[in-house]
């Protein structure tokens, strides 16, 4: 929605964003945006839900609370030192550069939007037309997924995505590199990126090999705890009335929380997943006949993230049990009868998993 | 005041309200009033009309390739939507907007900004635009996506066309009253009457940031909220600057109850999906046909379709619409009817109330649908669902690609391959080899045309709820409706739901592409009644037109029912007709499934009666449809177990 009125839209800057924690409830969203910032290969979220329930609000709020990375300076893929070396075997004079050769900088994750109308080839990068016009040079310009290395890229209603779109992003995907051939250019270059999209199920279904690359999927539905609304009205009252103001009152909130980020990722290495654990997941994935071993490793990956953010050591069926909906809800099979919803159906089978063990 | 007419004078005190829709019909002096609304803002606040048929360059921008050719220099034409920014962008039957354009304009909404990722360039460029939008309600509905985005809705009920005509017109030009409006009204009266009124709105402008709202007021209208069942925290904030918004234009310096009975009408209400119990008071003015009220009731089967989706009352309506006279009158119809032999399956007369059945497992021929398709002469290519394609639709825009994909686009291929021809030519040299004379054109500069086949297939379900279906039967009907749907899902296409049961056929679901919303209606789906085939077969031929009018290509009926239909068509619309004959009835029948022919509608037909008592009704209907026939086999015993237990 506009966040300003005639008045003040003046030609400025972009326009100030929410701050993620001053978001009012939504918690599964938030939590499957924080788990993946604090391990990438979780794989992404998808965020589907009613409408106006602050869902792109959120995932646009999320680039503020991330914590920054380090790559090569000017590098257009954003990559580290070592990345950039063992890729493209730069020399500085005779011999092979090292690490500490490349000026590097830090900046914040990228959180890249990828709109609707995109074209293949600013998604992909292409050949700059300006600068083949004005000096005859062929040169690559790199495009969304090039600015996306190491960060997030963001499609809001990922439902509606022209699919030729959704071949391109499946395939870098599953590869983690983006190759663009043109005009007698070759160009591959790292594109790993966590995947969030966000979208209503009534505008349109999503596709499923597109479904399945989502690490975690996010339910979102209307908050209908009146006291919790109204303060979502007041809040939006307070940001429209004045952002800056708004945004200082909750800079202590969002600097804690980029500082647990921070603290979670430094943990997440040390934490253990018991061999317990492991088969209880097991054995959870199978109780609900989940094909393939993604819905695994998801979960552990996800609940070791979780365990990190919680200041835990050891990962264990309570963490697990906390993520599980989030990693399994898109990959129970499809039926189309069932009319228990998949959130239900996990929690009866971790009643069973769980809870037969726990008596025993 | 009028509603309408206050929603725009509220728009334009705060245009973070996002926008107006106002219902219209053609020739009501709609864009009148829209462009009466452009001159009421401050000076230098754009209009942008935006055409329907508008392509994704002209509406996000893109680069201009002729000028940058011509400079050298990256050249960038702004598209409509960034410039609206800060102004007005009037879409005049908003509901026909291809839909490709309407989610542009919902992300350029959402995010107050256009993002232009396309051809080589990377944009960012500002688009805070007020959305004034017009829709005919006859139509078809707007989609719920974009309307959620738009602050405030004008109930359909609350104009009239004559009152559109004159009283807005004229009143929010000329709130002194003078005549005309804009057309006779280029005089000093008109013009004074215009300052006046902007004058007004200024104030109210600068008076907007200092009201508040008190705890009470706020907790109101979020309540109100909850008891609509509105979906999501953006109608509360639409509601709250709303209700601002009125009190900024009457005046005042704190808002009224009156303000938030405003804000509930314009913001709340239109996104109500349930009808409160117990708070009578804060529906004044129903917007939606009630089923009380017979005259209403009898209007609401037609406009229930097309109305906003947000207004989910007509279907919410819809079990008691047929109430108790219905279901006697069903029962005596049957009793009747050779249908006797039905006694056994369905529950007694008595009992023969609304039966809320979940859907059960069956098994059906998992490629039905494709199957109905490819016997259709129409459908060409296969392609279905809204995707992209080469050869018919609409054109969207230009895509590099292989001739033998598509129509070569001329001008836009040898301007992708103008840039390159030095660089070329050197290449050529190097290696030896003398350039021939003329453009050098490479395979990778062809550039094809892409058109949008604007929403694919629709899949019409027609589905009998009529007593005959009761219990076991209708279980097994729903359980293959769901596949089906399911299957429709994967291909991406648009499903529509029309059930039919007492005196006539009703849609639950209008043209969309959410199975959940499908599924949802068919679980509340209620039994019992007559079987108003006649109506049904009417019904859905309507809404085939309207959806051939928005570029749907091709519509397939799939008919989910016994085949025997026992009232006409008189009787859908009065109640109290006398019972046709059987005759008069296989007549209806048969024109109707001429008419469904002739429209080249095709048709599928799922028989649900049990084989034993089939005296091939269904087949023959499938004959007369000339469509495809399906005997839809007893479920198996252990999924209903399973279905109960679970």
């Amino acid at each position: 929605m506009p966040a300003a009125t005639a008045e003040k839209a003046g030609p400025r800057a972009r326009p100030q964003v929410f701050p993620f924690t001053a978001i009012v409830g939504q918690e599964e969203m938030k939590l499957a945006l924080t788990l993946n910032v604090i391990d990438p290969r979780i794989g992404g979220v998808l965020v589907m839900g009613h409408r106006g329930t602050g869902k792109s609000t959120t995932v646009r709020a999320l680039a503020e609370v991330l914590p920054s990375i380090t790559c090569v300076r000017d590098d257009p893929y954003n990559r580290t030192p070592e990345e950039l070396i063992a890729e493209e075997q730069p020399r500085v004079g005779r011999r092979r550069a090292k690490p500490d050769d490349l000026e590097t900088r830090s900046i914040p994750v990228p959180v890249i939007d990828l709109p609707l109308g995109a074209t293949e080839d600013r998604v992909c990068g292409t050949i700059d037309i300006e600068q083949a016009l004005t000096h005859g040079v062929k040169s690559f310009e790199p495009g969304l997924l090039a600015k996306a290395n190491r960060g997030f890229l963001y499609i809001d209603e990922v439902n509606l995505l022209d699919d030729h779109l959704v071949d391109v992003l499946l395939d870098v995907a599953a590869s983690g590199r983006n190759v663009v051939e043109r005009e007698g250019i070759s160009i591959r270059h790292p594109a790993r990126f966590v995947l969030v999209g966000s979208g209503n199920p009534e505008e349109g279904e999503l596709r499923p090999q597109l479904l399945d690359r989502f690490g975690l999927y996010a339910r979102i539905l209307t908050i209908t705890d009146l006291d919790a609304r109204v303060e979502v009205v007041r809040r939006r009252r307070a940001f429209d009335d004045d952002p800056s103001t708004f945004f200082r009152r909750w800079n202590r909130a969002q600097q804690s929380l980029t500082r647990d980020i921070v603290a979670a990722r430094e943990r997440l290495p040390q934490v253990i997943l018991p061999d317990a654990v492991l088969i209880d997941i097991a054995r959870l994935c199978m109780q609900l006949e989940i094909d393939g071993h993604r819905g695994e490793l998801t979960i552990t990956r996800t609940a070791q993230a979780y365990a990190a953010l919680k200041g835990d050591e050891t990962v264990s069926r309570a963490h697990v049990r906390a993520i599980v909906g989030l990693a399994l809800r898109h990959r129970l099979r499809k039926d189309p009868l069932e009319t228990l919803d998949p959130g239900e159906r996990i929690e009866r089978e971790l009643a069973r998993v769980f809870g037969e063990d726990q008596g025993a | 005041m009028d509603l309408a007419r206050q929603a725009m004078l509220m728009l334009a005190i705060e245009p973070a309200l996002g926008g107006v829709v106002v219902p219209a019909t053609v020739g009501s002096g709609k864009s009148t009033l829209a462009r009466a609304f452009g001159d009421l803002l401050p000076t230098g606040c754009p209009f942008i009309e935006l055409p329907l048929n508008v392509t994704e360059d002209r509406l996000l921008g893109g680069i201009d390739l002729e000028a940058t050719l011509a400079t050298g220099r990256r050249a960038v034409q702004r598209g409509l939507l960034a410039q609206a920014h800060t102004g007005v962008l009037y879409v005049d039957a908003i509901n026909l907007l291809d839909s490709g354009a309407v989610t542009q304009v919902v992300d350029a909404l959402s995010r107050g900004e256009v993002i232009v990722e396309r051809e080589g360039l990377s944009e960012i460029h500002p688009a805070r635009f007020m959305l004034v939008g017009t829709w005919d309600p006859s139509d078809g509905e707007v989609r719920m996506g974009l309307l959620d985005r738009i602050g405030l809705i004008v109930p359909l009920a609350a104009q009239s066309d004559w009152r559109m005509r004159h009283e807005i017109v004229t009143t929010v030009l000329a709130a002194s009253g003078g005549p005309g409006g804009r057309r006779g009204g280029r005089d000093e009266e008109h013009e004074d009457a215009i300052a006046g009124l902007r004058e007004h709105l200024a104030a109210a402008r600068g008076r907007l940031q200092q009201i508040e709202m008190t705890e009470e007021q706020m907790r109101a209208l979020v309540s109100a909220s909850l008891s609509l069942g509105v979906e999501g925290n953006r109608a509360d904030v639409f509601a709250a600057r709303a209700a601002r918004a009125s009190a900024a234009l009457a005046g005042r310096d704190e808002v009224t109850d009156q303000d938030l009975e405003t804000a509930i009408k314009l913001v709340l209400m239109p996104r109500a999906t349930c009808i409160p119990n117990g708070e009578e008071e804060l529906l004044p003015e129903e917007p939606k046909p009630s089923a009380q009220n017979d005259q209403e009731g009898a209007a609401s089967s037609p406009d229930g379709a097309e109305q906003a989706e947000g207004a989910e009352g007509p279907t919410q309506d819809a079990p008691e619409d047929g109430s108790p006279e219905s279901t006697d009158e069903a029962s005596m119809d049957r009793s009747g009817d050779d249908d006797a032999e039905e006694t056994g399956a369905a529950p007694p007369a008595g009992m023969l109330e609304e039966l809320l059945l979940e859907a059960e497992a069956t098994e059906m021929p998992a490629d039905i649908l494709s199957v109905s398709v490819a016997h259709r002469a129409r459908s060409r290519a296969g392609s279905r669902g809204e995707a992209l394609n080469d050869h018919r639709g609409r054109f969207v825009r230009v895509q590099p690609g292989s001739p033998r994909k598509g129509r070569i686009a001329l001008i836009p291929t040898l301007l992708a391959a103008a840039p390159w021809q030095d660089s070329r030519r050197e290449d050529a040299a190097a290696q030896g080899r003398t350039p021939r004379a003329g453009l050098l054109i490479r395979g990778e500069d062809l550039r094809i045309r892409q058109y949008r086949d604007k929403s694919g297939t629709l899949f019409m379900f027609l589905v009998d709820a009529s007593g005959s279906m009761a219990l076991n039967r209708m279980r097994q009907a729903k359980g293959a409706l769901a596949s089906l749907l399911q299957n429709a899902y994967v291909h991406r296409d648009q499903v529509a739901l029309i059930a039919f049961r007492g005196e006539k056929a009703e849609v639950l679901l209008p043209p969309s592409q959410s199975v959940d919303r499908a599924k949802r209606e068919l679980d509340i789906l209620p039994t019992g009644g007559g079987t108003p085939l006649a109506s049904a077969l009417h019904e859905g031929l309507e809404l085939a037109r309207r959806a051939r009018s928005r570029g749907i290509s091709q519509v397939t009926f799939i008919l989910i029912t016994d085949g025997h239909g026992n009232i006409g068509l008189a009787q859908a619309t009065d109640p109290s007709a006398p019972r046709p004959d059987r005759a008069t009835l296989d007549a209806e029948i048969q024109a109707l499934a001429a008419a469904t022919v002739a429209a080249g509608v095709g048709a599928v037909v799922v028989d649900t009666q049990a084989k034993y008592l089939s005296r091939g009704a269904a087949e023959h209907l499938a004959r007369q449809l000339q469509g495809r026939y399906f005997y839809l086999p007893n479920a198996r015993a252990d999924q209903i177990v399973e279905a109960v237990l679970s």
